[in-house]
């Protein structure tokens, strides 16, 4: 933990971390300093003005807190009439030539514009002369659209693309009054985070042309999760809403702060893999290709395993822990060969240096851990003698050509257990549709090593069941979630110190016990 | 101040021409990051071309080795560089104190009648365009005056007069 000091903020005394700026370390307790160009991930740039404190220790009148470092026995204040005035003026300043379009505005409702105007405003406007015109609905590429009449010209779009992509596409153009950010002509937004830049502009500036117009942002219910899109394990927020008569729908994935995994950012992909949870769904069981009840199909499926003699389980590296632990328990009963070859998955040099991986699944890592094979050979040798291949949402079109597919599963039958409707799920004998990713709990570990836990999100109306669940149904012995997370703290020292549903937030860095667990 | 992020494309790619190509690899030595080389980049850019066209912007940015929205930034934030085609003759009289109190209006109000453009405007035949600057650094001299970069100073009425008659 870090160093703690103390200080006073208009007269009260409150314990804060040291060696941060005001802002952060004042609104870490709760006291809110209102700031708009200020960001923890990009620096303090002191341009907006609206963080002006007094210090009372013989500095001038008014410092920017986001520049100030936290100091023992400081003391800020917040609530003075000369501070009030301030806040009350720059927000004149900001509002000039505001077009005030907020009934049409995505942002509203988590502008900090509006909510500023609420607390330190109020007051009707003064100008008499014309509003400054600039440009509206401009592309500037990547899905991000700018406005720039309601721009503050803060900056931290400019700055993102500087300090954290390295792109530099955005700039402040002109300057006093006609200031509005610009892509240079021909060079457009070019860079796999730029939709980070809707979620830094405090105002209605920058919008996602994906998201815009969809809906109104307090409609939507929020729920934390981790994105599937690949190995980083990215902590967002999935903003979804069940309109009436309609089904819960994801509108968008906003990236979480974590700062052990991805910092406050996500990968534009990632952020627009919400779209996957919603469309190409199977919801309904299948017989050849026609729809039964997932209660016949279970009894069918349950027939074809006590019929089958070489039996082998398929394991998507997309499964949680959980649902690992409960098949490969399936697996080891039935004698079954597990496999969790999923070569498809990994796209060779896709990944970078920042937080996009090769790997597109979510806990191969996980995979490992409970050491279930993933080699080709394996896969390939049990696959020449089985005749019951059961498929746990492994998508092996990705890891084969189509032909060599259907050489591989010739006189095999095959039971899909899958969330999405596939390629793979065509070829199936039986299809048995269960929950995705936002639909069930579990957790995962991530390509740095690191378990994540994540809740139910979205409850659909038609409410799958998980695959520990139908590998519950099925015959594996981890019945219950209790079981099942016994079973986990056997394989993973660390998770002994937790209780189930208990692990903590950031997630668990498993480098060390488990390193540990391994020589020993 | 006024809108200046239209650019102007020539649609022909820029470059350097042999003796702002050496004068730019001599600066660049100066300065210990490369990036300080926007604005004298612009300068020699104006100083080839007699304004800054968006393929210019480009090149000078690409050659920094920077964003081209750095130098978008710079270009039209300084409004000595011109982001379009000057008149032929760009007149430039200074405005700051030495000069208004010598007389600059009358230099400013004659050249508006004579040429028919105010500060700020081009010539319909393009060969005069008038701007009226800060302090050129030469308040001993004032009024001044200057034409395509060549100062003309204590200016008077005559001296205004035969000058403008060498120009057209």
């Amino acid at each position: 933990m870090a160093d703690k000091i103390k200080l006073f903020v208009n007269e009260v005394e409150v314990e804060v971390e040291a060696g941060k700026n005001l802002i952060d370390a004042i609104g870490a307790v709760g006291i809110e300093i209102p700031h708009l160009c200020y960001h923890p991930a990009l620096g303090a740039d002191g341009n907006c003005r609206m963080c002006l404190v007094g210090i009372k220790d013989g500095r001038p009148p008014l410092v920017p807190a986001c520049k100030t470092r936290a100091m023992e026995g400081m003391k800020v204040l917040l609530d003075a009439e000369h501070i009030k005035k301030i806040q009350h003026d720059v927000m004149e300043f900001e509002l000039i030539n505001h077009p005030i379009d907020c009934p049409v505005c995505d942002q509203a409702g988590e502008c900090k514009l509006q909510d500023y105007y609420m607390s330190y405003d109020q007051q009707g406007s003064r100008m008499t002369v014309p509003q400054v015109t600039k440009g509206k609905k401009l592309d500037f590429g990547s899905g991000v659209i700018h406005d720039q009449e309601r721009c503050v010209v803060c900056g931290r779009c400019v700055r993102f693309c500087r300090q954290i992509t390295k792109t530099g596409e955005l700039g402040a153009i002109n300057r006093s009054d006609d200031t509005r950010i610009n892509i240079f002509p021909g060079r457009p937004l070019n860079n796999r985070y730029a939709l980070n830049v809707v979620d830094l502009c405090p105002v209605g500036a920058m919008t996602s042309s994906d998201f815009r117009f969809k809906q109104r942002v307090w409609f939507l219910k929020k729920a934390p999760d981790i994105c599937h899109g690949c190995a980083k394990g990215c902590n967002i927020t999935i903003d979804h809403n069940r309109q009436k008569y309609e089904d819960d729908i994801i509108y968008r994935f906003r990236p979480l702060f974590n700062e052990q995994v991805n910092g406050y950012f996500m990968c534009d992909e990632g952020r627009l893999s919400y779209k996957q949870e919603n469309n190409g769904r199977l919801t309904e069981a299948r017989t050849s290709n026609n729809p039964r009840s997932i209660n016949e199909i279970l009894a069918a499926s349950t027939k074809e395993i006590e019929r089958a003699e070489k039996i082998v389980i398929a394991l998507s590296p997309n499964c949680s822990l959980e649902q690992m632990v409960t098949v490969k328990a399936l697996s080891d009963k039935l004698g079954a060969t597990l496999t969790g070859y999923s070569e498809g998955y990994i796209k060779q040099g896709d990944g970078d240096d920042y937080l996009i991986q090769d790997d597109k699944s979510a806990n191969r890592a996980g995979l490992h851990l409970l050491k279930i094979d993933n080699s080709l050979n394996t896969f390939e040798n049990a696959m020449q003698e089985a005749d019951l291949l059961l498929n746990f949402n492994n998508e092996l079109t990705l890891s084969f050509e189509k032909r060599e597919l259907s050489r591989l599963l010739n006189d095999t039958k095959v039971i899909a257990v899958t969330s999405h409707d596939t390629p793979l799920t065509a070829m199936a004998d039986m299809a048995i549709p269960v929950a995705s990713y936002s639909e069930y709990a579990g957790s995962v570990v991530n390509s740095d090593n690191i378990l994540q836990s994540f809740g139910k999100a979205i409850t659909k109306n038609i409410d799958l069941d998980d695959i520990s669940i139908i590998a519950a149904k099925l015959g594996s012995p981890l019945q219950t979630p209790a079981e099942r997370f016994a079973a986990l703290q056997q394989i993973i020292s660390a998770l002994n110190e937790f209780e189930p549903d208990k692990i903590p937030a950031e997630g668990l860095n498993l480098n060390n016990s488990e390193a540990a667990n391994v020589t020993a | 101040m006024s809108d200046r992020s239209q650019l102007i494309s020539t649609g022909k790619p820029f470059q350097y021409d042999q003796e702002r190509d050496a004068e730019f690899e001599r600066l660049v030595k100066r300065y210990p990051m490369r990036e300080s080389m926007i604005l004298p980049a612009l300068w020699l850019i104006q100083e080839q071309e007699g304004w800054v066209s968006q393929e210019a912007i480009a090149y000078a940015a690409d050659r920094i080795g920077t964003f081209a929205s750095k130098v978008y930034e710079a270009a039209t934030f300084y409004t000595m560089y011109h982001l379009q085609p000057m008149g032929e003759n760009h007149i430039c009289i200074c405005r700051t104190l030495s000069c208004w109190l010598r007389g600059k209006q009358e230099i400013v109000d004659y050249l508006e009648n004579e040429i028919g453009i105010k500060p700020g405007q081009i010539s319909k035949n393009g060969k005069f365009s008038l701007e009226e600057v800060e302090c050129l650094g030469h308040c001993g001299t004032a009024p001044v005056v200057q034409v395509n970069g060549e100062f003309h100073e204590d200016m008077s009425m005559d001296k205004l007069k035969s000058l403008l008659a060498t120009l057209k």
